[in-house]
């Protein structure tokens, strides 16, 4: 906000006056929205690191301080969820993998190719979009426990298999239902990227004589790494912080193959009452794995929204 | 042998029709430019030729195969777009070597080589290992070139390469493909809506206009003896003059001017009754009107005023607008010797031979009498 002093302004006085009023205006607004946004965050930080007295006697946003401090809470929850976390990101990471993969694949072939019938196909997607979760959990449920029951048959084949379990294979039907659900929306995602690719690139590439799979490979592929950063982050987020279809799927908290966004609801909880400072500990700890992607893609992430807003 | 041949050729987008009817040849290792205005058909045409749109009507051969609906892979074409369409995460290296990868009967190292070679002779050999982006625009044409010129081809297609550059690079890079396409002989089809590229460089030009083919000849021919008026105005810098008027016992009567026809001009023109007289600027003979503005003038000179004088050095281009004219509406202009000065405001005598003048019919367009050419350097039309 540069508030220099205009030349058309004559009344001096007015816009000492204005400067003054509006600065005052966005400076409190600015505050106001920072407290809104950070209060919540700084406090489960501060409770995370408070012992359950501190908890209960200091005020929530304040930081421990002297016998307060606790890293009991954090020690608890990093032992409580090192299982889960490995279920959720076997889980998130392949299925974020896969579903990127072939969303651009898609994307690909229902933008820069000309078939008959792809607009009919592209519809298709777009409604795919719109399906509710809570629509189809029962069925869901239904096919992957009773029509093919897949975690069943790989079971034997995952216990062979050294560094994971055999329980893990209750994973696939996740990571198959994230992938299936997740390809519309990263499919427009890449769609609106391909639009704004020039035209003659796959044209040149036909005249010299490459197939369609070349094109992708060779060149759509390697042009589309902004936007394979920014679809990775999110559907990541997405996958990864996911607790309904892991709960349909996985149905208790208590199992082995448990991803991370079961476990955290019933963490903490003890018969008298909820320990917050284990709660928050917990979530911080879950929330690790988006932050430092973020982190690590940040730069990616910004070139790519800026290539689709260009 | 890349000979091209359009039969009725038609291409519709929906109600639009892009281009209606195309039917001419283009011979074996022969330069044809495509030229018209805006909208004319002529990239679509380009676009058909290589495969990246499907004639609605009409068959299309490239060394006389039916090439309607093959696919751009196996055509055996390059082209050289307007924008270069270089990939740009790739080095240049890369970008030429790309189009040979599918051509069979090479080894990699001789691929490798071929794109060395390909690169020195246009220049870009120092510029291998860098991307598209780090190049200036002149140097991604001659990559844009160099993609095209690796594979030999049995066509080249160009669309406007020299759009994107600059007055002097364009200058130069025009004689520059001018000179590689007469050592490679390799037919090629230029696409561009600049008359002076199209005179300059092509074997025979062919004008379109709103997806028709207009007239197909050789650059000379259709400045001499353009088949209608559209031709004969898109043809030519300065423009040809236009003079609207009707037919009169004499000759031709416009608003301002009254020419009286000569035996031959007569013969052409026939009964037609509303006529469009052209004149080339360079057909114009200005000349100071002297003294006495009772001067009697003779049946083809009459007196003007210069409106507005243009210097380029070698000549000048004058505007001249009748005597009587006050609004201005009706100019002509012409072009005199750049040592003959002429000054806006003056009053001159114009005087136009009969033999440099074209008549057109009103109606039509069509070209009724075109200039004569002296027997000694007369082609055979």
């Amino acid at each position: 906000m540069s508030q220099s002093t205009s030349d058309t302004n004559i009344d001096v006085a007015s816009v000492v006056e204005d400067v003054n009023l509006r600065r005052i205006g966005h400076y409190t607004i600015v505050i106001l929205f920072l407290g809104f946004f950070l209060l919540p965050l700084i406090t489960g930080i501060m409770t995370a690191l408070k012992t359950s007295t501190a908890v209960a006697n200091t005020l929530p946003f304040m930081p421990p301080l002297g016998d307060g401090f606790t890293l009991a809470n954090l020690e608890y929850a990093f032992n409580r969820l090192s299982y889960a976390f490995v279920n959720s990101l076997l889980m998130a990471i392949p299925a974020t993998i896969i579903n990127v993969l072939l969303a651009s694949m898609a994307a690909f072939g229902l933008t820069m190719v000309r078939w008959r019938g792809q607009m009919g196909i592209l519809v298709l997607f777009l409604i795919g979009i719109f399906v509710p979760y809570q629509a189809v959990l029962v069925p869901l449920a239904r096919f992957w426990n009773n029509i093919f029951p897949i975690a069943d048959m790989l079971e034997p084949v995952f216990s062979v298999v050294p560094l994971i379990q055999g329980y893990h294979s209750a994973l696939v039907p996740l990571i198959i239902t994230h992938v299936a659900y997740g390809i519309p929306i990263c499919m427009l995602l890449f769609r609106s990227y391909y639009q704004s690719l020039p035209n003659s690139l796959v044209e040149a590439a036909k005249i010299d004589g490459a197939s369609i799979t070349k094109i992708y490979r060779r060149i759509i592929l390697p042009i589309s790494k902004p936007m394979f950063g920014v679809v990775f982050i999110y559907q990541f987020t997405q996958i990864y912080n996911e607790f309904l279809f892991s709960f349909t799927l996985v149905t208790s908290a208590n199992s082995s193959e448990a991803p991370i966004t079961l476990i955290i609801p019933t963490i903490g909880t003890s018969t008298s009452g909820i320990d917050f400072g284990i709660r928050m500990a917990a979530a911080f700890l879950a929330a690790l794995p988006t932050i430092i992607l973020y982190v690590a893609f940040a730069e990616q992430f910004a070139k790519g929204l800026e290539t689709e807003s260009a | 042998m890349g000979r091209i041949q359009f039969d009725h050729l038609t291409k519709q987008f929906g109600e639009t029709v892009a281009v209606e009817d195309l039917t001419f040849d283009i011979e074996d290792s022969e330069f044809l430019v495509l030229v018209g205005p805006s909208g004319c058909g002529k990239s679509t045409t380009l676009r058909m030729l290589a495969g990246l749109e499907t004639p609605t009507s009409g068959d299309l051969y490239i060394a006389d195969e039916h090439m309607n609906y093959r696919v751009p892979q196996n055509r055996d074409i390059a082209m050289v777009f307007q924008d270069y369409a270089l990939y740009p995460h790739m080095t240049i290296r890369e970008n030429i070597r790309f189009g040979l990868e599918e051509e069979p009967g090479y080894t990699e190292a001789e691929r490798d080589e071929r794109v060395e070679d390909v690169a020195e002779t246009l220049g870009i050999d120092d510029l291998l290992d860098r991307k598209p982006g780090e190049l200036s625009g002149g140097q991604q044409q001659r990559v844009a070139l160099g993609r095209a010129i690796v594979r030999d081809p049995e066509v080249f297609l160009m669309d406007e390469p020299l759009a994107n550059l600059d007055a002097k690079l364009r200058t130069q890079m025009r004689t520059e493909l001018q000179r590689l396409q007469e050592e490679l002989d390799v037919t090629t089809v230029y696409v561009t809506h600049n008359q002076t590229e199209a005179m300059t460089m092509g074997d025979r030009i062919a004008v379109l206009n709103d997806g028709r083919l207009q007239q197909v000849g050789e650059p000379l021919e259709l400045y001499h003896a353009p088949e209608n008026q559209f031709v004969a105005g898109f043809i030519g810098e300065p423009m040809m003059n236009f003079l609207h008027g009707d037919r009169s016992e004499e000759g031709f009567v416009g608003e301002y001017i009254e020419y009286p026809f000569d035996e031959r001009l007569e013969r052409a023109v026939g009964d037609a009754a509303d006529l469009v007289l052209g004149i080339r600027p360079e057909a114009i003979d200005v000349r100071h009107a002297g003294e006495s503005a009772s001067q009697s003038l003779g049946p083809h000179e009459f007196r003007m005023t210069v409106t507005v004088t243009e210097t380029h050095g070698d000549q000048n281009v004058v505007t001249l607008t009748h005597a009587e004219d006050e609004a201005s509406h009706d100019t002509i202009r012409a072009v005199t010797d750049g040592m003959h000065i002429v000054n806006a405001g003056e009053s001159v005598i114009v005087t136009v031979e009969p033999d440099a003048v074209h008549v057109f019919d009103g109606e039509t367009g069509e070209a009724l009498c075109n200039r004569r050419l002296e027997t000694a350097r007369e082609l055979t039309i």
